[in-house]
C-alpha cells in the first residue's frame, strides 16, 4: 500500500469532505482530534508517512492487499464481501428481553465476550442527546447502555486508539463499515511498528447504508424537537421512508428525503454495506424489525457465536432465501454506485502521483459496475 | 536624583533627565501611561514622589493622563505628562481641545518615539501633532539638554500659556549620558483654580477650548501664542551651529539623528566642509535664524528620522525666503538619501553624505561586514519573537486556537496591544488575525459579529490585555453588547501592565506611588453591561478550550471570558516555581509519529529544550518557571510535574 502522512490526509481527505469522521487517526497522536462529530487537524505535522495516513478508510486503502491479509484472497468485490454464513440472530434467554431497537444480536454478543474473557474491553458507541460518543466498555452492563442505533457519523475509533495507547489488550469493538476498514489497516501494521500487536480481538460490523453529518442533523432538529428529551432515533424498513424520532413528547416522524440531504458526502463514496472487514456483521432483518441479519465471516467469529449459541445467550436460524437475496441485491447496488462515483471522480486506482480512495482490479472493478440491477 | 544642590555630572538615561529636569521645574504632577520608551519617566517621578511631595500616577489611557495634568495647570500648579508616541493619538483629541483653551501653570507633554517600531506595533513620529495642535515642539539632542529642556519648557509654557510638546526618540530616552543636575526648588506652589472672572480672562475665568461661531476669540490667541513661540526661539541656545562659515554642504538635523550627523561628519573628516545646524526648537522654526543658515550654503541635508517634518518645514521657509536666498538643492526624504522608515544610524548619513558631495564609496569594510554577517549566521542560536517561558499567553492560546481549530468554522481573533500582539506568530499559533490600536480587537470583532446577519458563520473572537481593557476596550465591549453582537471577548488578565514593566493599572489596589488604589473589577464591569462572564485559568488547558468552544457557538449577544493567571515575570511569582517539571527520556516518543516533538516544535516553551542526539526533550532548568502547561499538552506522558517545595 501507498503511505502518506497528516499533510496528505488533510488534503486528500478533510479538505475534500472526504471524511467519515470514523475517529481512525483521533487519539493516535496530538494532531488530528474529533469534535461535534468532525475531525480537525489542529497543528501541522511533516512526517512523511504516519499512521494517521495508513489507518484512514478514505485515504489509499488497497483492497486487495487487505482482503490478502485478513481472508487470504483478493477482494473479490462480492455484495456481502467474504463470509462463512449468513443467519438470522437475536439475543438469547440469558440476555432477555431488553427492549432492543431490533433483535440484540451485538449487545448480546459484546457482553458475551466479556463475561467470558475473549475481550477485555469493548468499544462502543454511546450517546449524548443526538451526538454519538466514544466509550470504552469493561463491563457487559456498560454494552446495554450503549445498545440502540445511532445514525450520525461518530468518531468511535478515537476509544480504540485511546485504549491501545493505554495498554488494553484484548479489545472488542462495534465498528461501522468505515471503522471497521481503518481497523483493518490499523491491524495490517503498516508502518511496521516492531513493537507492533494486535490489540483487536473481536470485530463485531454494522450495516450502513449512511451517517448522517452530526452538526447538520443537530441543526436541523433544533428547534422542531426537544433535543435534551430524545429517547431512540429509528429508521423503520420501506416502504415508511420517514426517520422516526421518539422524545418526552412524544414520535416525531422525518421525511427521508429530507433526512438524506444530511448525509456526509463521504458517504456516497462507500462501497461497504455491511462492514465486510470484520468478524460478525449484524443489521436488521428486512421485515423482522426484532431479528437481526448476521453474516459470519471468520473462524473466530463462527466460534463465538456458537459459544454464545451454546451458552444461551444467542439464538440463530437460517436466514429466509427472500431476505438474503434482498440484502445481496441493496450490497451490490450500494457498491457498485460507490465504485462508479469514485472512478468518475478520478480517485480509483491514479497513476503517478495522483492519488486515489481504494485500490483493487480493474477486473474486479469491471464485475462490479456491469452486475445487474435485479431485484 | 532627588539632590537638592547643583551636582557633578551624573550619568543618566534620556528618560532620568527628563524626569531631573521635570523635578528641577517644580513639578507637582506627573500623569502618563505606561509605554515603551517612555516608560522611565514616570517610574522615576514616582519614586522620588514622596520626598519631593508629587503626586503621581499611571492613568488609565493617555487621553486621561493629558487631562489630569491639564486640571493640575489650570489650579496654577507645573504638571508633566508621559505617554509614547502611539499614546499622543489617544489623547489628540484632549489636546485639540486644550491648545485651545491654554494652560496657566507650566504644564509639558513629553512623548517618547520609536522609530524602527522597536518596541511598537506600528512606526511613527508624533511631530507632527505639535503643527496640528499649533503648540511648541522641542527636540532634546542629547542627555544634557533633555535636562535643561525639560526645565526650560515649562517656562516656556508659562511664558506662551500654553502647553509644550517635548520628543524624545527611544536612543535619546533609553541611552545614557553625562548631565550636570541643577538646583531642585525649595517651595512649592498652593494651587487654586480660578474661575469666577470673565469669560475670556486667561488667569480667572472659566478654562473652555472654543467659543461657538467666534473662533477668532480663542483660536486667534492661541496662534499668537505660537508666533511668540518662534520670537523666542530665535535666540534660544537649543539651537546650534558648528562648522565653516561658509560650508559646502549644510545638514540641519535634531534630536539622536544630531549625534549621528556629527559622528558621520567627523568619521569623513568634512568639519571643514559641511556644517551642522542642530536644532532643538523644531517648530515652529524661527524664522530669521533659519535664513541666516541657509543664506551661505547652495546644498541642504535634512536629516530625521520617519517623517519628513523638519525638512517639509524648511523647504516651506525657503521658499517664502526664496527672494533672499536663492535656488538651494535640497537633500534628504524626498530625494532618497535618507530613509522614511526604521531608525537612522551614522552609517546611514555616511552614505548620504558621500553621495552628495561625490565622495568614493568605501569598501574597506565590506568585507569585515561579509564576515562578520556569516559568522552570525552560522554562529548566532536562531532566536525569533515569542513568549517568555511560562508566559500565560502561550497556554491560551493554545486553547484559543485548539478551540477554534476544532470548531471548524474558520473562527478567528481580533486583537490589539500587549505582549499578547504576538499571537499572530508561531508562539500564539498564529492566531490573532487583526491587530490595531489599543482596544481595537473588541472594536473590530464588535463590527464583525454584526455582518454574521449576512450569513457569515466564522464565529468571532477579540483578545486584549487587563491593561488594555481599561484603557481603550470598554467602550467598544459596550458597543458589543448594546448591539448584541455575538462576540467572545477574551481579556487575558496577567494582573498588570506586564509589557512595559508591571506598571499598576486600575484593576490592581496599589497605585504607582504605592498607595492603596480601588481595585476595579473588569468581571464584575462585564456583569454590569449584562454580558455573561466566565473566568478561567489558562494553565487549566482542558476547561479553557471547554469554556471557549461553547462561548462560540452562543449566537446572542457578547460573552467575555477573563483567563487570569499572572505574568510569569510578575514580581509575585518571579524565581518561584509552581511545579518542578521532568521528562522521561525512556517514554518521551520525540520526533517519531504519535508526537513529532510537538512540545518542542509547536508549543516552543523556551523552557523546553530538543536534544538533537538523545532525541527526546528536555527541561532548561534555568529559564524554566514550573508552570507545568507543558505536562498536559504531552502525549506521550513523558512530561510530568510535581508540587515544587518552597
Amino acid at each position: 500500500m501507498r503511505l502518506f502522512g497528516p499533510t496528505e490526509l488533510l488534503s486528500d481527505v478533510i479538505e475534500k469532505d472526504l471524511c467519515s469522521g470514523c475517529g481512525g487517526c483521533v487519539e493516535i497522536c496530538p494532531y488530528f482530534r474529533s469534535y461535534r462529530g468532525k475531525t480537525a487537524m489542529l497543528f501541522p505535522c511533516n512526517l512523511e508517512k504516519g499512521s494517521c495516513y495508513a489507518c484512514c478508510p478514505k485515504a489509499e486503502v488497497d483492497l486487495d492487499a487487505l482482503s490478502m491479509r485478513f481472508f487470504g484472497k483478493p477482494f473479490d468485490g462480492s455484495p456481502l464481501g467474504h463470509h462463512l454464513s449468513v443467519q438470522v440472530s437475536r439475543a438469547g434467554k440469558k440476555i432477555g428481553n431488553r427492549g432492543f431497537q431490533a433483535g440484540g444480536t451485538v449487545s448480546a454478543l459484546m457482553a458475551f465476550a466479556l463475561m467470558e474473557g475473549i475481550v477485555e474491553a469493548a468499544v462502543l458507541t454511546d450517546r449524548d442527546q443526538l451526538m454519538p460518543i466514544p466509550r470504552l466498555a469493561r463491563d457487559p452492563s456498560e454494552v446495554f447502555q450503549c445498545a440502540s442505533s445511532k445514525y450520525a457519523a461518530a468518531p468511535t475509533l478515537s476509544a480504540f486508539n485511546r485504549a491501545v495507547r493505554d495498554g488494553a489488550g484484548r479489545i472488542g469493538i462495534v465498528a461501522t463499515p468505515c471503522q471497521a476498514t481503518s481497523i483493518a489497516l490499523f491491524r495490517s501494521n503498516q508502518l511496521q511498528k516492531p513493537d507492533f500487536r494486535d490489540p483487536a480481538s473481536m470485530i463485531i460490523g454494522l450495516f450502513c447504508t449512511w451517517a448522517l453529518d452530526y452538526r447538520a442533523f443537530r441543526n436541523f432538529l433544533s428547534g422542531k424537537i426537544n433535543l435534551s428529551g430524545i429517547r431512540k432515533v429509528d429508521v423503520p424498513p420501506p416502504p415508511a421512508e420517514v426517520m422516526e424520532i421518539f422524545d418526552d413528547r412524544g414520535k416525531w416522524e422525518i421525511p427521508l428525503g429530507e433526512v438524506r440531504e444530511l448525509v456526509l458526502p463521504s458517504c456516497s463514496f462507500c462501497p461497504d454495506m455491511t462492514a465486510e472487514f470484520s468478524d460478525l456483521s449484524v443489521g436488521v432483518l428486512e421485515g423482522h424489525p426484532d431479528l437481526n441479519t448476521l453474516v459470519i465471516r471468520t473462524e473466530r467469529g463462527m466460534e463465538i457465536v456458537s459459544r454464545a449459541r451454546k451458552e444461551g445467550f444467542l439464538f440463530t436460524e437460517d436466514i429466509p432465501e427472500e431476505n438474503l437475496k434482498h440484502l445481496t441485491w441493496a450490497a451490490a447496488n450500494k457498491k457498485k454506485r460507490a465504485i462508479a462515483k469514485i472512478k468518475s471522480e478520478g480517485l480509483f486506482n491514479t497513476d503517478g502521483e495522483r492519488r486515489s480512495i481504494f485500490r483493487f482490479s480493474e477486473k474486479t472493478a469491471g464485475k462490479i459496475l456491469d452486475g445487474e440491477e435485479e431485484k | 536624583m532627588n539632590q537638592k544642590k547643583h551636582s557633578p555630572r551624573l550619568l543618566m538615561m534620556g528618560n532620568d533627565a527628563i524626569a531631573r529636569g521635570a523635578l528641577e521645574a517644580g513639578i507637582q504632577i506627573a500623569s502618563g501611561y505606561p509605554g515603551t520608551p517612555s516608560s522611565e519617566i514616570i517610574e522615576n517621578l514616582s519614586r522620588s514622589a514622596a520626598e519631593r511631595n508629587i503626586y503621581v500616577e499611571w492613568s488609565t489611557n493617555e487621553k486621561v493622563a493629558a487631562e489630569v495634568a491639564a486640571a493640575a495647570s489650570f489650579a496654577g500648579l507645573r504638571s508633566l505628562c508621559v505617554m509614547k508616541q502611539n499614546g499622543v493619538n489617544v489623547a489628540s483629541d484632549f489636546l485639540l481641545h486644550l491648545a485651545h483653551s491654554g494652560t496657566r501653570g507650566g504644564m509639558v507633554l513629553v512623548s517618547c518615539d520609536d522609530p524602527g517600531a522597536l518596541s511598537s506595533v506600528n512606526e511613527g513620529d508624533s511631530r507632527p501633532f505639535a503643527r496640528l495642535l499649533e503648540v511648541p515642539l522641542l527636540e532634546p539632542g542629547d542627555f544634557q539638554e533633555a535636562k535643561d529642556m525639560t526645565r526650560w519648557a515649562f517656562e516656556l509654557s508659562e511664558e506662551i500659556r500654553n502647553f509644550v510638546f517635548l520628543r524624545s526618540v527611544t536612543r535619546m530616552s533609553h541611552a545614557s549620558g553625562c548631565v550636570t543636575a541643577g538646583d531642585l526648588p525649595e517651595k512649592a506652589r498652593r494651587p487654586a483654580f480660578r474661575h469666577k472672572g470673565f469669560l475670556l480672562d486667561p488667569d480667572s475665568g472659566p478654562v473652555i477650548s472654543l467659543l461657538p461661531g467666534v473662533p477668532e476669540l480663542k483660536h486667534g490667541p492661541q496662534q499668537e501664542k505660537l508666533r511668540k513661540a518662534a520670537k523666542l526661539f530665535e535666540k534660544s541656545s537649543f539651537n546650534t551651529y558648528k562648522g565653516p562659515e561658509k560650508p559646502d554642504l549644510l545638514i540641519i538635523t535634531s534630536s539622536a539623528c544630531s549625534l549621528y550627523s556629527r559622528e558621520a561628519v567627523h568619521l569623513l573628516g568634512l568639519e571643514d566642509r559641511v556644517g551642522i545646524l542642530k536644532m532643538g526648537t523644531t517648530w515652529p522654526l524661527p524664522p530669521e535664524l533659519m535664513k541666516r543658515h541657509l543664506t551661505a550654503p547652495d546644498r541642504i541635508l535634512i536629516v530625521e528620522e520617519v517623517l519628513p517634518f523638519l525638512e517639509e518645514n524648511v523647504k516651506i521657509l525657503a521658499a517664502e525666503a526664496a527672494a533672499e536666498l536663492g535656488i538651494k538643492t535640497f537633500y534628504g526624504k524626498k530625494s532618497g538619501h535618507i530613509p522614511s522608515v526604521g531608525e537612522l544610524n551614522p552609517d546611514v548619513v555616511i552614505s548620504a553624505l558621500r553621495k552628495i558631495l561625490g565622495l568614493p564609496a568605501d569598501d574597506s569594510t565590506a568585507d569585515f561586514l561579509k564576515k562578520a554577517g556569516a559568522i552570525a549566521a552560522s554562529a548566532a542560536p536562531h532566536r525569533e519573537l515569542t513568549f517568555c517561558p511560562g508566559c500565560p499567553h502561550r497556554a491560551s492560546y493554545w486553547s484559543i486556537h485548539n478551540a477554534i481549530e476544532l470548531d471548524g468554522r474558520e473562527g478567528f481573533v481580533c486583537g490589539d496591544i500587549g505582549c499578547y500582539t504576538l499571537g499572530f506568530l508561531p508562539c500564539g499559533f498564529g492566531t490573532l488575525k487583526t491587530i490595531h490600536s489599543m482596544g481595537s480587537g473588541t472594536g473590530i470583532a464588535s463590527g464583525f459579529g454584526q455582518i454574521r446577519r449576512f450569513e457569515m458563520d466564522q464565529p468571532i473572537l477579540a483578545v486584549c490585555g487587563d491593561s488594555t481593557f481599561f484603557h481603550a476596550a470598554i467602550p467598544a465591549l459596550i458597543n458589543a453588547v448594546h448591539h448584541r453582537s455575538p462576540v467572545t471577548i477574551i481579556v487575558l488578565d496577567n494582573r498588570g501592565t506586564a509589557m512595559t514593566g508591571f506598571q499598576p493599572h486600575p484593576g490592581l489596589d496599589v497605585s504607582v506611588m504605592g498607595e492603596p488604589a480601588v481595585d476595579i473589577d473588569m468581571a464584575e464591569i462585564c456583569r454590569s453591561l449584562g454580558a455573561r462572564v466566565e473566568i478561567r485559568d489558562p494553565f487549566d488547558l482542558e476547561e479553557t478550550e471547554r469554556t471557549l468552544k461553547l462561548m462560540m457557538e452562543e449566537t446572542d449577544g457578547a460573552r467575555v471570558l477573563i483567563l487570569r493567571q499572572a505574568c510569569s515575570l510578575s514580581p509575585e511569582k518571579k524565581g518561584r516555581k509552581l511545579f518542578e517539571v521532568t521528562v522521561d527520556e525512556s517514554v518521551c516518543i520525540g520526533e517519531n509519529c504519535g508526537c513529532n516533538r510537538l512540545c518542542t516544535r509547536i508549543f516552543r516553551c523556551p523552557g523546553l529544550l530538543w536534544d538533537g542526539q538523545k532525541k527526546t526533550a528536555r527541561i532548561d532548568e534555568v529559564i524554566c518557571t514550573g508552570c507545568g502547561v507543558c505536562a498536559g499538552i504531552c502525549p506521550s506522558g513523558a512530561i510530568t510535574k510535581k508540587e515544587a517545595r518552597v
